[in-house]
């Protein structure tokens, strides 16, 4: 991919640049090309900038309360001079309250004080090429199962079968995880039950905190390998980073709930089409 | 004798001094006690005096201050609590000063708007969206007046943010008294006036690194005549730490600065003693409670030994570093804000603890906005319940001796010292700056921060531990979108009324002074009296002096 260019621009009087030039270096670490204007810049000046220097970005910087009237003029020139495929996003001291005008302005994202450097990166790589049309990331093909932690399989069992009607699949053990599993097909996916072999495996673990219940969601990709490779790129934390044999035959890999939105997220890949086998 | 009769005898002489000073200036109380009725004495000191203790930390009041610059602190009188404030119109900020006043602040601090720090009249284009926005609107002496209606300017001290153009407020502020009738020789405060700080941190500089100087050194001569209570400049630390230096930074910064003011005043011919009491310091105070305290401490010592040793100073008013203190600003955080009440204590305590002279504490709500006056209210309560509920104020210097504090001041000492060689081999402060050494430092050690923060290495509670959902927003104050038109028409009415040919004429005086080398002070009061505008007056600067492009 090309290397993404970003102006990094103090419109107005305020001299605070600690933020722009912190911000500016982290881009820079990122991979990005930065370009700092320094203080002092007329939304005139910044957007002759970055015309000039053909960015894909500009990042507005104003801790001096005159964002409203500043960040919305430098995307007005842009649009007037038929630059607006540039992206504008702003940070500063910027109330909560002036965000969503600032929005309906052109400005992509505000980020206020107290946000991390690398999730400005992302948001300008995901929302340039979002711009761009191109598609972000392949979808998962389905869900290939649901994990059900259960203290036995065959006290479980009998409901899932006779209540539900779910055909059984076949029970296996899988020694790495100090598991046993059962999976019952329920039309394109399956649930999978667990069963701890040791009580100090992790399932036996997970029931002592928090019960039966769910435990983890089963997302069936292409390339496995591949998606872990661009998820610890990105910064997403992983429990696996490296795919490993789990039931099935099938490669697996967790992601850290702390990623997820507290859900146990694992990515799994087939030798074989699993539909029909 | 013995050394040890010798430091008793030492010890004794500061006593009865002290004790002759507090006949004349009485202590706060007949007697401190702490709540459980145990006296609490003016000054601890070790068992035994010995030579490591007289040289390092000596008797406060005495050479070499580490201990505070006098001998009985807040046992006499408590700091000048001083809060910043100004937004908006003179009007409205005329108006806060009025309430401050009244809650029992018991000094002054504007802060003015962007144009007036940067000499733009409020109509100039540069000051668009900017006008009334980070403190109050000063065109001319009109709005000066309106600013200070009511207050009198001989019983109240004002220190006034202002730098690059800081002869032209203060020539303002003499201005307002003269027409009150209050004569300069009366008027107490402080301008910020120090440029060189402006050049690496906060970046409202308008004219190049010499007439700036010159400027400078222009101010501490006409005082030193003039206005002989005025701080003519306050050596900020401040934003240097804002601007992310460390606490080691910080105080090396500042001092590498205050030794180019020094040195810039001695090559204008002017005498150590009589202005070198009137320098004044501002430090920053952040969240590592022993390392400030020590910080100041080691201030203190530093600079009693430069003045004296290094510029021959004479005077022990020459040697003492009197500081204002302001809480950390970039410290707070605008997730949860309430919790920067608790950050704002923390640091406020560590420089009373480290014996500050005055002292401004944040509002909670300053990562989003400026201050409610609710918030204003709390922040200056903070102060009050330390200096009356807390009891620290009741000994003084009462960390002295700590194994830990006085080994974190000799460090801080020591490594100021390395920073001071460093600049020192480059050429001074100036030639630092204009190298890019110091912003570099500073740039390093923001960036370094900032991801110890991501790595959580750093723990910032509410930000990147401790967090809530769905925070409510607080309520914010709001300037006024239409002052800056409200401004524009000011300042048309005021250029229609006033006498143009004056005006003219002492503009032109003013281009020729800035020519050669009188003083430019006089000059700028008569234009200020005068009425002409701070842009006005600036304009004419810049086109002698040329502008700084940062």
């Amino acid at each position: 991919m090309e290397t993404i260019r970003v102006l990094i621009a103090k419109p107005g009087l305020d001299g605070h640049d600690r933020g722009a030039l912190v911000i500016a270096q982290a881009l820079r670490d990122q991979g990005m090309e930065v370009i700092y204007t320094g203080l002092r810049q007329s939304p005139e000046q910044i957007v002759a900038s970055a015309i000039q220097e053909d960015v894909d970005c500009i990042g507005l910087s104003c801790l001096s309360g005159a964002h409203n009237e500043l960040f919305p003029e430098v995307v007005r020139l842009l649009q007037e001079q038929g630059a607006d495929d540039m992206l504008v996003i702003g940070g500063g001291v910027i109330p909560a309250e002036d965000i969503p005008y600032l929005e309906s302005q052109g400005i992509a994202r505000v980020f206020t004080p107290g946000t991390p450097t690398k999730d400005i990166a992302d948001f300008i790589r995901f929302a340039l090429k979002e711009r761009k049309g191109e598609q972000q990331v392949a979808p998962p093909k389905k869900i290939a199962h649901i994990g059900i932690a259960v203290k036995s399989i065959e006290e479980a069992l009998p409901f899932y079968q006779q209540q539900l009607g779910l055909p059984l699949e076949g029970i296996e053990t899988v020694e790495s995880e100090q598991v046993r599993v059962a999976f019952l097909k329920a039309g394109e996916t399956r649930l999978e039950l667990l069963e701890s072999l040791s009580p100090d495996g992790p399932i036996a673990k997970y029931i002592a905190n928090k019960g039966e219940g769910i435990h983890h969601l089963a997302l069936e990709v292409e390339d496995i390998e591949d998606r872990l490779k661009q998820l610890k790129e990105n910064g997403v934390q992983l429990i696996h980073e490296q795919p490993k044999e789990g039931a099935h035959a099938a490669q697996i890999a967790f992601l850290h709930p702390k990623a997820t939105g507290g859900v146990l997220l694992e990515l799994c890949q087939y030798a074989q089409e699993t539909e029909g086998d | 004798m013995s050394k040890e009769e010798e430091f008793q005898k030492l010890y004794e002489e500061w006593r009865r001094k002290t004790e002759e000073l507090i006949a004349k200036f009485p202590e706060r109380k007949e007697e401190f006690l702490t709540s459980s009725g145990i006296p609490v004495e003016l000054l601890y000191l070790p068992d035994q005096l010995d030579q490591d203790y007289v040289e390092r930390l000596g008797f406060p009041g005495q050479y070499p201050f580490t201990r505070g610059i006098h001998p009985t602190m807040y046992r006499a009188r408590q700091w000048t609590m001083r809060q910043y404030a100004g937004f908006g119109s003179a009007e409205e900020t005329n108006k806060r000063f009025h309430y401050l006043l009244q809650q029992g602040q018991t000094g002054l601090s504007v802060a003015f708007d962007l144009p007036t720090q940067i000499g733009y009249d409020s109509d100039d284009p540069m000051a668009r969206g900017e006008v009334g926005k980070v403190g109050v609107a000063i065109d001319s002496l009109e709005d000066m007046e309106t600013l200070l209606a009511g207050i009198p300017l001989d019983k109240v001290s004002t220190s006034m943010t202002i730098n690059a153009p800081a002869s032209i407020l203060l020539a303002m502020y003499i201005a307002v008294a003269e027409k009150q009738g209050v004569p300069s020789q009366k008027l107490s405060g402080t301008i910020q006036n120090d440029i060189l700080k402006e050049y690496i941190a906060r970046g409202t500089y308008i004219f190049p690194p010499q007439p700036s100087m010159r400027l400078i050194t222009d101010i501490f001569a006409y005082c030193a005549e003039h206005v002989p209570k005025w701080n003519t400049i306050s050596i900020s630390g401040y934003h240097i730490r804002e601007a992310g230096a460390t606490a080691v930074q910080e105080l090396a910064f500042m001092m590498a600065n205050a030794i180019s003011y020094v040195e810039a005043a001695l090559e204008a011919g002017l005498d150590i003693d009589q202005f070198a009491p009137r320098l004044a310091f501002f430090f920053n105070a952040h969240n590592h409670f022993f390392e400030e305290i020590a910080k100041f401490r080691a201030g203190r010592r530093i600079w009693a030994k430069l003045m004296k040793e290094r510029f021959g100073a004479k005077k022990e008013k020459s040697w003492q570093l009197r500081f204002h203190t302001q809480t950390g600003g970039s410290t707070l955080t605008a997730q949860q804000p309430d919790n920067n009440i608790v950050r704002v204590t923390i640091q406020a305590l560590s420089a009373v603890l480290g014996g500050t002279q005055s002292l401004h504490t944040n509002s909670r709500d300053e990562a989003l906005a400026l201050p409610t006056e609710e918030s204003a209210r709390i922040a200056l309560r903070t102060q009050q319940i330390i200096a009356y509920e807390s009891g620290v104020g009741d000994t003084v210097d009462p960390l002295g001796g700590s194994y830990y504090v006085e080994a974190l001041t000799d460090k801080i000492e020591e490594e100021v010292y390395r920073y001071l060689e460093k600049i020192e081999q480059l050429g001074g402060a100036v030639k630092a700056i204009e190298q890019g050494y110091v912003q570099r430092e500073i740039h390093k050690a923001a960036y370094e921060a900032q991801q110890r923060v991501e790595s959580g290495e750093d723990i910032i509670v509410g930000l990147n531990k401790f967090q809530i959902d769905d925070e409510p927003q607080p309520e914010i104050l709001r300037v006024d979108p239409k002052l800056g038109e409200k401004q524009k028409e000011k300042l048309n009415r005021l250029r229609a009324n006033r006498n143009a040919a004056k005006v003219e004429q002492t503009l032109t005086r003013l281009r020729e002074g800035a020519r050669g080398t009188e003083n430019l002070m006089p000059l700028i009061l008569d234009a200020v009296r005068a009425y002409a505008t701070i842009g006005e007056i600036c304009n004419v600067l810049r086109q002698e002096f040329g502008e700084y492009q940062g």
